[in-house]
């Protein structure tokens, strides 16, 4: 296989200052990430310790095997929302390993305002089990919340993809064989009952975990029965006398050896439909990917030298390079597994697209899953382009990659803008998994042209109109545009509002690729099948 | 001189004689229990032939199966070791009696200095100084009891018949007499079979000196020099060395002519040893204590010092040779020191062990007496000597430094050992200046507290179960279990517990290529491991710049540390799941064996209501009793001990139940 040959200088001043400058936006994010980790407020953390139950991270690390690593899920959800109550959204999801198999885990955090569900929390429980359910990943869910976030309800519970989506999730995935499988370590009340009551099998702590459609207060202002939490509903009743559950344990530990136990049960998963061979590691170490990135965004830089710090051996088998050269297309594995890539290396002419739709219907007809380093300002401009049909040539790319059906995984390493992101698998395609580096920006166009635009169509409403735009009115109306786009833009901005899975340490990038990869596996693959691809 | 000979023992000392056999060209016979079938004695020997269950009063300790033995593969003599059959005399008669040639005294040299009453009656008879003490035979307890108060205090408890510890007990005020009487007797009788006891004057600061004799059939009685063995833990020898040290010329003299003259009395033929109490403020003050008619445990000794070899004289004696050398052939060259390598937990108050040798490597520049190889199980059916090392030099001081080296070298994992107390006591100053007595151990406290394995043991035992977790070649992506977590450090996390004393928690971060180890609540410190020579699990662990080697083998869910001759078992606490519950399970109410061994005394029985340390059973391993006592007030609930049976270290015996309500 040919192997990339690095033309970077690790030497050099750039390398240096591009460095210097990925590792601050780095240490900003894990910074972030720590602080969010800690979950609830002080007071809440202690409380619960105190009752003698596991922190919510705790918990997965209990129950996951001895150092299997945890893909986790949107871990700045809710960032800058509700008044940045609800750290993490108040649930912590995310891939792991258990008997040797890799499982979804869904964790309520009852340190963050009683683990109830945010708009966001929602989202991100959605989220987790359309990864369990895309990639055929059995769903723990470690059960410890007091249900919809009252205050916040008409976002939490009506719609098509609110609360009730979790149970109608758990009905088609138990209906598809993927096991459904929950520990109650906490309140389960309310609708919340139900995440117990769907799962094929589950676990409930005595004298602490409990499940009930009304709780005591209800129970007695509607019939005048007084009754306690653990009569109404906890382990006992419903190991001994509901049939709720279906294992009763002693404490949190006891109940996640349990879950483990169930785990040990399940048939077994499935294997890649695709070559998966032993790897071996990059020629060039995946740090240098901190000095490779610019640290001025609209500088170029060649995406070979990322990929070479990506895949194994730096192995890559470029397919035509000659042509189209904006997009860079090619074969290569990555921890093993034989993968497509798609990178962008420039802006996206019709060539490019065509040569981009070419090879993601290769990887589809091979069943080589796709891997999308994104780096787009979008498609060219222009009355020449348009001309020559870049319209219809970037639908086929569109096309291409919303109908191929073998798993595919996005990076954002830079810019996700207009319908570049489209045709390079962005959140609306549905990639299996999707992350963004600490220096990416996503928006419709980026801040500096949407200020233009914006600008020009008012000066062009002004003129018809007659009316006068002081020069200073623009500029101040521009700075507020530009301000605007900056702030949307902003990645962090994107993983609060789940537009991503995460962010990631572009160090990180091949790891996590290995881990979501394999993942995928699990998934058998869907018949090929196209729809009208305009000529 | 006999062309096939039966060694009637097992371990070290079969092991050993065998080689003077195979150097004489004469075949060897190993016997061997049900337990023993792939002991060392058994591959060693040129024919072996099994005797009987483990149980040794049906295998190693029957007489008619041994002699039988013996007929079967035509063996013409039979070379007892020591313990077993060494000092019965009915053995030696029956040997007689089938036309066997006993490697031994005569059946009634045995029967006179074997038996310790009648022993001392003799010497005494030839004006020589013995212990105060009462004996007689077939003495109760209430004429014990009424005689002690002319023996004076403190004084020793010992059985009459047999040796080696068992059955002794020291008694500082009359109260005590009647409980150690009873529990002595009881000892004495699962032990020797015989029940008798006698009483001594106990020399509180005593050295134990003691001279090798060796007789011919021709009435030639030498003696080949002295040995201290003064260094015991209850009255177990640990450390014995020739020629005993800081003895005066005249004292020496003395002892070595009264050994001589004690042999000659009763027409000893073969090697004994003659033992000496001897006062170690005023060594001019020494008694005769006893006559033991065998090769002794630290006979390597002697043999350094005076090149003899002791088995050797054994062999030509029964054959019925004249002694080859005389008492001017007898040259003492230099010194030797012995170490005992017991299984016995020098970090836990010597607690009997067993299990698996995971990892048994000793060093080839000193003699080493062993009888087990890597892999054997260790039981707790026989005696625990593991093997012993026994150092000679010009010096004194030399022989005790390799020693310590020696000790250091010694690798041996899986069976909790007493090394790590060896190499203290051959350190000690007061053992260096050879300022000697037999409550030296006692007195420096050694064994009493554990001493806990350090940063590069520890972190070492991390590194490898951590490194331990991925496969050679990971399948995926997850397979690499470092603890990856997003935007952290990729983190596992490890509690290990060593006894009920020790417990560490520690953490391993990796960045790149630099590991970090966090241990407890301390600063992380880089560290590293790579392997090294000689073996697979001989590592050299890095922490701080600063390399130790440390052996580490994982063995299920424990790491098995050696390092510089000491030995830890850190078991694994897995990260967070395991600990809570199993620990929930093991239940106040229980009450459990301290150690394997047999169970002697059942006191109680279900329904008895208890108060808290009430003795429930008593537990017998090796030369101690346990009572396992009620862990607070209460009801029996059950009672699983039976009297005979065997139970495992950790089995549940009986369970107290709460005290029983009026509701």
């Amino acid at each position: 296989m040919p192997v990339l040959k690095s033309a970077v200088d690790p030497t050099s001043e750039a390398f240096a200052r591009n460095t210097s400058s990925m590792r601050g936006l780095v240490k900003d994010l894990r910074a972030l990430l720590a602080t969010t980790a800690l979950g609830g407020p002080e007071s809440s953390r202690v409380r619960h310790v105190e009752r003698g139950k596991l922190l919510t991270r705790d918990r997965i690390d209990a129950l996951l095997d001895h150092g299997s690593a945890f893909l986790e899920l949107s871990p700045l959800a809710a960032l800058g929302l509700y008044s940045d109550e609800a750290p993490a959204a108040g649930i912590v999801t995310g891939v792991g390993r258990v008997h040797g198999r890799e499982v979804v885990i869904v964790a309520n955090d009852p340190t963050v305002k009683g683990g109830t569900y945010y708009p966001m929390t929602v989202k991100k429980h959605l989220r987790a089990q359309e990864i369990a359910l895309l990639n055929c990943l059995p769903c723990i869910y470690l059960a410890d919340s007091g249900g919809a976030f009252l205050p916040l309800q008409d976002d939490v519970f009506p719609d098509r993809e609110h609360f009730g989506r979790i149970f109608y999730n758990q009905a088609i995935m138990s209906a598809r064989g993927i096991p459904q499988i929950a520990a109650v370590l906490g309140s389960c009340t309310a609708g919340g009952a139900y995440v117990p009551a769907m799962s094929d099998e589950c676990v409930i702590v005595r004298n602490q975990g409990t499940i009930f459609l009304g709780g005591p207060p209800l129970v007695k202002a509607a019939t005048g029965e007084v009754v306690t939490p653990e009569e109404l509903g906890g382990g006992d009743l419903h190991s001994r006398v509901s049939g709720v559950t279906d294992h009763l344990a002693e404490n949190d530990n006891h109940a996640l050896l349990m879950v483990r136990d169930i785990v040990a049960t399940l048939p077994p998963a499935a294997t890649a439909e695709w070559s998966v061979i032993d790897s071996c590691e990059p020629l060039y170490p995946s740090e240098e990917l901190h000095g490779i990135v610019p640290d001025d965004a609209r500088t170029p830089y060649d995406v070979h030298e990322i990929i070479a710090r990506i895949v194994d051996g730096s192995e890559f088998t470029e397919f035509k390079p000659e042509y189209g050269e904006t997009i860079v297309t090619g074969f290569a594995r990555i921890y093993g597994n034989q993968v497509g890539i798609i990178a962008n290396n420039g802006v996206l002419f019709s060539e490019s697209a065509m040569k981009s739709a070419h090879f993601i219907e290769l990887c589809d007809r091979r069943k080589t899953p796709i891997v999308f380093l994104q780096n787009i300002s979008g498609f060219m401009v222009g009355r020449e382009y348009e001309a020559g049909g870049i319209a219809k040539h970037g639908a086929k790319m569109v096309a291409a990659v919303a109908c191929a059906r073998v798993p595919k995984f996005t990076i954002v390493i830079g810019g996700s803008y207009g319908a570049g992101n489209y045709s390079m698998c962005g959140r609306a395609y549905s990639p299996r998994f999707m992350w963004m580096w600490p220096n990416a920006r996503i928006s419709v166009m980026g801040g500096e042209q949407a200020a233009n635009v914006l600008a020009t169509v008012k000066r062009d409403q002004a003129d018809i109109r007659s009316q006068e735009w002081a020069e200073e009115d623009e500029i101040e109306f521009k700075n507020g545009v530009r301000e605007k786009y900056d702030a949307q833009g902003s990645p962090y901005y994107a993983s609060a509002r789940l537009w991503d899975d995460g962010m990631i340490d572009p160090v990180d990038t091949r790891r996590v690729l290995g881990m979501a990869i394999a993942a995928s596996a699990n998934a058998p693959l869907e018949p090929i099948s196209y729809g009208v691809f305009r000529m | 001189m006999f062309t096939k000979v039966l060694v009637a023992n097992r371990g070290e000392i079969a092991v050993r004689i065998m080689r003077t056999l195979r150097e004489m060209n004469i075949s060897s016979v190993a016997v061997f229990s049900e337990a023993d079938r792939n002991a060392e004695h058994v591959a060693v020997a040129d024919e072996s032939i099994l005797i009987g269950p483990a149980d040794a009063a049906r295998s190693y300790l029957d007489i008619s199966r041994v002699i039988k033995a013996a007929q079967q593969t035509g063996a013409q003599a039979i070379h007892p070791g020591y313990g077993f059959l060494s000092e019965n005399a009915d053995f030696a008669a029956a040997c007689e009696a089938a036309g066997i040639v006993f490697v031994g005294p005569s059946a009634q040299t045995i029967a006179s200095m074997g038996d310790k009453i009648e022993a001392k009656r003799a010497v005494m008879a030839l004006g020589l100084p013995v212990v105060p003490g009462f004996s007689e035979a077939g003495a109760d307890d209430a004429l014990l009891i009424e005689e002690a108060k002319n023996v004076g205090l403190p004084l020793i408890i010992k059985p009459s018949a047999g040796g080696g510890g068992k059955g002794m007990r020291v008694v500082y005020s009359h109260n005590e007499l009647p409980a150690a009487l009873a529990s002595a007797r009881r000892e004495a009788m699962s032990s020797f079979g015989d029940d008798s006891l006698l009483l001594e004057r106990f020399i509180e600061t005593a050295r134990h000196i003691e001279v090798q004799v060796i007789g011919d059939t021709f009435g030639t009685v030498i003696n080949a020099s002295d040995r201290d063995c003064s260094l015991q833990r209850r009255h177990q020898k640990v450390v014995e060395e020739a020629p005993a040290p800081n003895l005066p010329d005249n004292v020496r003299a003395s002892m070595l002519d009264a050994a001589v003259e004690i042999a000659r009395s009763v027409n000893y033929s073969g090697v004994g040893t003659v033992e000496f109490v001897v006062d170690a403020l005023n060594p001019a003050d020494h008694f005769f204590l006893e006559m033991n008619t065998r090769l002794q445990v630290e006979h390597p000794v002697t043999e350094m010092v005076t090149g003899l070899d002791l088995v050797e004289l054994q062999l030509r004696i029964a054959a019925g040779e004249p002694l080859p050398i005389t008492q001017s052939d007898v040259q003492v060259t230099g010194h030797a020191v012995e170490v005992r390598v017991y299984a016995e937990d020098g970090n836990h108050n010597f607690m009997p062990s067993s299990g698996r040798l995971v990892q048994y490597s000793v060093p080839d520049n000193v003699r080493v007496d062993s009888g087990v190889r890597q892999d054997d199980v260790i039981g707790t059916n026989y005696d625990p000597l593991l093997f012993k090392v026994i150092a000679h030099a010009d010096t004194r001081t030399e022989a005790f430094i390799r020693m310590d080296t020696a000790l250091q070298n010694c690798v041996v994992l899986g069976v909790a050992n007493n090394i790590s107390v060896l190499r203290a006591l051959v350190q000690d100053s007061q053992v260096r200046s050879a300022d000697l007595n037999t409550g030296l151990i006692e007195s420096l406290g050694l064994g009493q507290s554990p001493v806990h394995p350090g940063q590069h043991e520890i972190i070492g035992a991390a590194l490898v179960l951590t490194n331990s977790l991925t496969p050679k070649h990971p399948g995926t992506a997850w397979e690499i279990a470092d603890g990856w977590r997003v935007g952290q450090h990729a983190e596992t996390s490890w509690t290990l517990t060593s006894g009920p004393d020790f417990s560490t928690h520690m953490s391993v971060t990796s960045e790149g290529s630099s590991i970090w180890a966090t241990v407890d609540d301390g600063e992380p410190v880089r560290c590293s491991i790579m392997p090294r020579p000689p073996g697979k699990d001989c590592y050299s662990v890095v922490v701080n710049e600063l390399a130790k080697a440390v052996t580490l083998v994982i063995d299920d869910n424990r790491v098995l540390v050696g390092a510089a001759g000491s030995s830890w078992e850190l078991n694994l606490l897995a990260a967070g799941i395991h600990d809570d519950f199993t620990s929930g399970e093991r239940s106040l109410d229980h009450v459990r064996s301290p150690m394997p061994g047999t169970v002697v005394v059942v006191e109680v029985k279900v329904g008895d209501s208890v108060t808290k340390g009430t003795v429930l059973a008593v537990v017998e391993a090796m030369k101690m009793e346990y009572s396992l006592t009620a862990p607070h007030d209460g009801i029996v609930i059950a009672i699983s001990a039976q009297v005979g049976n065997s139970v495992a270290k950790d089995a549940i015996l009986a369970e107290v139940g709460p005290q029983k309500t009026n509701s």
